[in-house]
C-alpha cells in the first residue's frame, strides 16, 4: 500500500489571499482607521472656542462622564423611545399586511405590490421626509383640519409622533418585505388543522402563525430599531430642532460647536448600542424563540 | 360563537390596518406631486387652483441645485465603480476560500452597514483632515465609497451563494482549467447579482445625506445636501418638484432592475435582510 | 504489475478519509475495455467518494489509481480525459443545448471546423436533432438528461462515470431511458462505471457488478452471482427479497448433504463442503426458489427440504403472485410467477418444499 498520491498543485485558498488586498486597503484605510481614530478622539480634553482637540490634548473621561448628565441622558431616551416605538408600530401594521399580500393577492397583484413596497424602499429619504413635512407638516394643507380637532401642528407632542411617522414610512415597506418571505415558509394547513380542532381563527393564529414567525419578526424589529436609533435626517427635518436624536447630536457638537472630542464621545456610545442591540437579539433572544 | 364574532372583528381591524397604513405611505407622495404643479407660488391649502411647471422651471434653473445634482451624479458613478471593482474582487476571493475564520471576515467586511452614517462620517472626516486630505471632492468620493461597498460585496456574494458547486466541476471535467471555469461559468451566472448590487449601490450613493454633510464643504455639495439646506432656509415647492424628479430617478432604477434581474429574486437574496 | 492491454482503469488499494470516517477502505477493482461495472450500495457506502477520486475531485489517501496505465497522481478532473454524467446533469443554464456539448470539445482545441459536426452527430445520438439552439431550462428531466449525455460523450473520453443516471426521474421514465442508456452505450463502445442504490439500475445497466457497504467492497461478480450466490449477509439482503434461517451446522445429513439446525429447531440439507461445522450461520433463501404444495405432501427426499406453514396473505401483484406463509422460523415469503391465479388462500395449511441447493449459507455479519 504506497503512498503515492500528492497535494494537488493550486490549493484555492492561498490563491485568492491578493484579490483581498483592494477590499482590505479600503476597510483599513475608510473604515479600521478612521473608527480607530474616532475612539481616540473621544478621550482627547477639549478646550472651548477651539476646533476639535489640539494635537497633544490630553486623554480624559470626561466627554463620556458628560454623557452621565440627566441632559444627554434624556435625549439618549427620547431616541429609544421614539424609536421603540416605531419599530414595535411598524412590526404591527406589517404583519398584517405581508400576510394579506401572501394568503389573499393573486400572483399578478402581489408583484405589483411587492414593487410598490420595492419602489417606496428606494426613494430617497429626503423625498419621504419632505413629504411628510409637507404634508402633515404646520406650513401644510392639514394644517386647518388639525386646529379643528384641537392639535397643534407646532406641539412636542405632535412633532415626536410625526418623527415616529417618518420613522415609519421607511419600516413598514422593509418589514412588508422581510415578512413575506417568512409568512410564505409557513405552511398554511397548520391554521386549517388548527381550525379544523375547534379553534377559531384568531386563536390559531395567536398560537401557531405568529410563534413560526418569531424569527422572521425578530429580524424585521432588529433592522427596525437599529434603524431608527442611527436616523439621522429623518428627525432632522421632522423634528424641527425639538426632537433631537443621537445622531442630531453629534452632528451638532460637530458643526454647531466644534467640540469634536464630544462629538466622538457620543458617536461611539451610539455605535456601541447598536451593536449591543444586534447581538442581545440575534443570539440571545431569537435562542428563546426558535 | 364568540370565536366568530372576534374572527370577523379582528378581521376587520386587520383590513383597517392595512387600508391605514397604505394610505399613510401613499398620501403624503400623492401630496407631494400633486403641489409640484401648484401654480401658486405660496404654501397654500390643497387642492391647487391651477397647474403649472413653474416649480421645475425654478429647480432646473437654480444653479445651487444643479451644481449639487452634477457633484450627485459624478459621485454616484466613480464611487459605484470602484465599489464594484472592489466589492466583487472580494466576494470570489471570499466565497472560494475555506478558511476557519471565512463568516467573520464576511460579518468585518458588512459591518460598516451597522455603523449609524454620522459616525461614519465624522471618523472618516477626523481621519482625513488628520491626513491633510481637504479637498472636497475626494473626501466625498471616500465616504461614498466606504458606504457603497458593502452593497457590492453583499449582492455579489448571495449570487455566488446560488450557484451550484457542480457546474464548475462540470466544467473541469469537462476540460476548462479553474481559471477558464471562471469565465464561462462563474461569472456569467453570476452577473445579474453583481448589476443590483450596482442599481443598489448607486441608489445608496445618490441618497444619502448623513456621510455626505459630514465630509461636504462650501464648494463642493451633493444634491441631499443642497436639498437639506434649503428646506430649513427656505421651505418652499422647488424642493416638491426636487421631489418629483427623484421619484422619477427612483422609478427608473427599479424599471431597470426588474428588467435585468427580476424584483422577486431582489427580495429573495435578502438584501432587504440586515 | 503491467496492465493488460484491455484494462482502463486499475484502482488498487485505496483509501480515502474524511476527518475520523473512513470513506474509501481498502478498495480493489478494475475495468475492462468496453464493460459496464456497477458500484452500487446504500448512500454512506463510499461510491460516491470513489467516483470523486476516478474523476480528480478529490486525492485518494494511499493506493493508486491508473486509467489506461496512467498513473493519475497530482492530474486535475480536466486532465484525466474521463466522462462525468453528474446526477443532476449540471447543465450550463446560460448557454444553449449546442455550446453544452461543444464545451469539452473547445476545450480540448478540436478544429472549430469539426466540432458542429460533432455536436450533430451526438444529438442525433441521444435523439435530440434539432435542439441545438434550445436552453436547458425550456427542456424536460428527461431531454435534459439526454444533453448530459451528448456532452459527456461528445470528446470520447476513454472512461464514463454515470452518477445516479436515472434517479432524478419519474418511474416510467426510468423505464425507458434504461434501455436507450444502454443501447447508447453500447453503440459508442464506451468503458462505464455506473454508480447507484438502486439494484434494478445496476442489474440491468452492468456487466459486472461491485456492493459496497461502509466503504468496502463486499462482492464483484455478474448480476447472477450476486444474486445467487450472495458471499455475505449485506449483499443477500441488498440485493432482491430473501427468507433467512438462522442457526448452525450440526453434522452429515444422508447422501453427502449436512444438516443445518435452525433456532427454531428445524433441521434442513444444505450441501457440502460447508464452511465449518459448530459456527453460527445464517442461509438465504430466494423466495422463488420455494414451491408451495398441500400439507399432505409426503416426506422429503435427501437433498430436499419440506417446512410446514400456513398462508398468511396472498398478494396478486399482477404478473407475480407473493404468498407470505408463517412458518416454525419466522414469516416466509414465496414468489411464483402468475399463471393461473392463486392456488392457495389465507389461512390454508402448506407445505413449503426447496432443495438444500438453493440454500445459500453464510456466516452470520457480525458488523
Amino acid at each position: 500500500m504506497k503512498r503515492e498520491s500528492r497535494r494537488r498543485p493550486a490549493q484555492p485558498g492561498r490563491g485568492s489571499l491578493p484579490l483581498l488586498l483592494p477590499a482590505g486597503a479600503v476597510f483599513l484605510g475608510l473604515f479600521f482607521l478612521p473608527m480607530a481614530g474616532l475612539f481616540l478622539e473621544s478621550f482627547r480634553l477639549y478646550v472651548p472656542g477651539s476646533i476639535g482637540s489640539s494635537a497633544n490634548a490630553p486623554l480624559t473621561f470626561a466627554n463620556y462622564l458628560e454623557l452621565l448628565t440627566p441632559a444627554f441622558a434624556g435625549f439618549f431616551f427620547e431616541t429609544l423611545r421614539i424609536s421603540l416605538f416605531a419599530s414595535l408600530t411598524g412590526l404591527l401594521f406589517a404583519f398584517p399586511l405581508a400576510y394579506w399580500m401572501t394568503r389573499s393577492l393573486s400572483p399578478r397583484w402581489r408583484a405589483i405590490a411587492v414593487g410598490f413596497f420595492v419602489t417606496l424602499m428606494f426613494l430617497s429619504v429626503l423625498v419621504r421626509t419632505y413629504a411628510l413635512e409637507l404634508t402633515f407638516g404646520a406650513a401644510g394643507p392639514l394644517r386647518p383640519l388639525l386646529l379643528s380637532v384641537g392639535i397643534s401642528p407646532n406641539g412636542r407632542g405632535y412633532i415626536e409622533t410625526l418623527v415616529g411617522a417618518g420613522l415609519l414610512h421607511y419600516i413598514v415597506p422593509m418589514a412588508t418585505l422581510t415578512l413575506l418571505g417568512t409568512i410564505q415558509n409557513v405552511d398554511p394547513r397548520l391554521v386549517d388543522a388548527a381550525q379544523a380542532l375547534g379553534a377559531p381563527a384568531w386563536k390559531a393564529h395567536l398560537t401557531i402563525t405568529l410563534p413560526l414567525c418569531m424569527r422572521g419578526l425578530l429580524a424585521a424589529f432588529l433592522f427596525a430599531f437599529t434603524f431608527s436609533i442611527s436616523a439621522f435626517v429623518i428627525p432632522m427635518i421632522l423634528g424641527k430642532g425639538r426632537v433631537l436624536f443621537i445622531s442630531n447630536l453629534v452632528y451638532n457638537r460637530f458643526s454647531e460647536i466644534a467640540d469634536y472630542p464630544s462629538g466622538a464621545a457620543i458617536s461611539i456610545v451610539l455605535f456601541a448600542v447598536a451593536l449591543a442591540i444586534v447581538y442581545v437579539m440575534s443570539h440571545q433572544v431569537s435562542k428563546r424563540w426558535t | 360563537m364568540g370565536g366568530r364574532v372576534l374572527d370577523d372583528g379582528f378581521r376587520l381591524l386587520a383590513l383597517v390596518l392595512i387600508g391605514a397604513i397604505i394610505c399613510f405611505l401613499l398620501t403624503p407622495i400623492i401630496v407631494t406631486v400633486v403641489m409640484a404643479f401648484d401654480a401658486r407660488a405660496y404654501l397654500g391649502p390643497l387642492p391647487p387652483p391651477a397647474l403649472s411647471l413653474r416649480w421645475f422651471a425654478q429647480f432646473f434653473s437654480d444653479d445651487y441645485f444643479l451644481r449639487g445634482l452634477s457633484v450627485s451624479v459624478q459621485l454616484a458613478v466613480l464611487s459605484v465603480t470602484i465599489s464594484l471593482c472592489v466589492g466583487v474582487t472580494t466576494a470570489f476571493a471570499v466565497e472560494r476560500a475555506t478558511f476557519a475564520g471565512k463568516e467573520a471576515l464576511i460579518s468585518l467586511f458588512l459591518s460598516p452597514l451597522l455603523v449609524p452614517p454620522v459616525v461614519t462620517g465624522f471618523a472618516l472626516l477626523l481621519f482625513l483632515s488628520h491626513l491633510g486630505l481637504i479637498n472636497g471632492f475626494a473626501r466625498l468620493l471616500c465616504g461614498h465609497i466606504i458606504i457603497t461597498v458593502p452593497y457590492t460585496i453583499r449582492a455579489t456574494l448571495a449570487g455566488l451563494a446560488g450557484i451550484d458547486r457542480s457546474l464548475t466541476e462540470a466544467a473541469l471535467i469537462l476540460g476548462a482549467t479553474e481559471r477558464r471555469a471562471f469565465w464561462d461559468v462563474t461569472l456569467p451566472l453570476a452577473r445579474t447579482s453583481i448589476v443590483s448590487g450596482a442599481i443598489f449601490a448607486f441608489a445608496v450613493s445618490m441618497d444619502d445625506v448623513a456621510v455626505s454633510i459630514m465630509l461636504t464643504d462650501a464648494n463642493t455639495f451633493t444634491l441631499p445636501v443642497a436639498l437639506i439646506s434649503s428646506m430649513r432656509a427656505n421651505f418652499d415647492l422647488s424642493i416638491a418638484a426636487a421631489s418629483v424628479m427623484l421619484m422619477l430617478v427612483t422609478l427608473a432604477l427599479i424599471v431597470i432592475l426588474e428588467k435585468f434581474v427580476g424584483l422577486n429574486r431582489v427580495i429573495g437574496q435578502g438584501v432587504f435582510r440586515s | 504489475m503491467p496492465p493488460s492491454p484491455e484494462t482502463v482503469i486499475e484502482f488498487r488499494n485505496v483509501n480515502k478519509r474524511f476527518g475520523a470516517t473512513t470513506a474509501v477502505d481498502n478498495v480493489t477493482f478494475t475495468v475492462a475495455a468496453g464493460e459496464t461495472i456497477s458500484l452500487l450500495g446504500p448512500s454512506g457506502c463510499g461510491k460516491t467518494t470513489t467516483l470523486r477520486l476516478i474523476s480528480g475531485f478529490e486525492d485518494p489517501d494511499e493506493g493508486t489509481i491508473e486509467i489506461a496505465g496512467e498513473s493519475m497522481v497530482g492530474k486535475r478532473p480536466y486532465e484525466r480525459n474521463v466522462g462525468l454524467l453528474f446526477q443532476h446533469y449540471a447543465l450550463f443554464p446560460h448557454m444553449t443545448v449546442a455550446e453544452n456539448v461543444a464545451y469539452g470539445l473547445k476545450h480540448r482545441h478540436w478544429p472549430k471546423a469539426e466540432i458542429g459536426d460533432r455536436v450533430r452527430e451526438m444529438l442525433r445520438l441521444v435523439q435530440l436533432q434539432g435542439f441545438e439552439g434550445r436552453r436547458p431550462g425550456q427542456m424536460s428531466g428527461g431531454q435534459q438528461q439526454r444533453v448530459a449525455l451528448a456532452r459527456v460523450l461528445a470528446t470520447r473520453p476513454r472512461l464514463v462515470l454515470l452518477d445516479e443516471p436515472l434517479s432524478a426521474l419519474d418511474a416510467k421514465l426510468r423505464e425507458e431511458l434504461r434501455l436507450e442508456l444502454k443501447q447508447i452505450l453500447t453503440a459508442v463502445g464506451s468503458t462505464t462505471i455506473v454508480v447507484t442504490h438502486d439494484q434494478d439500475e445496476a442489474m440491468s445497466l452492468a456487466d459486472r457488478i461491485v456492493v459496497m457497504n461502509r466503504g468496502r467492497i463486499e462482492q464483484q461478480g455478474t448480476p447472477d452471482e450476486i444474486y445467487a450466490q450472495p458471499r455475505t449477509a449485506f449483499v443477500a439482503a441488498f440485493i432482491g427479497r430473501t427468507n433467512w434461517f438462522h442457526g448452525r451446522i450440526s453434522g452429515p445429513a444422508s447422501d453427502g448433504y449436512l444438516r443445518f439446525t435452525t433456532d427454531a429447531g428445524t433441521a434442513l440439507a444444505i450441501p457440502s463442503p460447508g464452511t465449518g461445522s459448530g459456527e453460527k450461520h445464517s442461509i438465504c433463501l430466494r423466495p422463488e426458489r420455494i414451491a408451495v404444495t398441500g400439507a399432505e405432501a409426503g416426506a422429503g427426499k435427501p437433498g430436499e427440504n419440506l417446512l410446514a406453514g400456513q398462508v398468511v396473505d396472498v398478494v396478486n401483484m399482477g404478473a407475480e403472485l407473493h404468498y407470505i406463509i408463517n412458518a416454525a422460523d419466522g414469516r416466509m415469503m414465496v414468489v411464483e410467477p402468475n399463471r393461473a391465479g392463486a392456488q392457495v388462500r389465507k389461512g390454508d395449511s402448506v407445505n413449503l418444499q426447496f432443495r438444500a441447493e438453493d440454500c445459500v449459507v453464510l456466516q452470520q455479519d457480525s458488523r
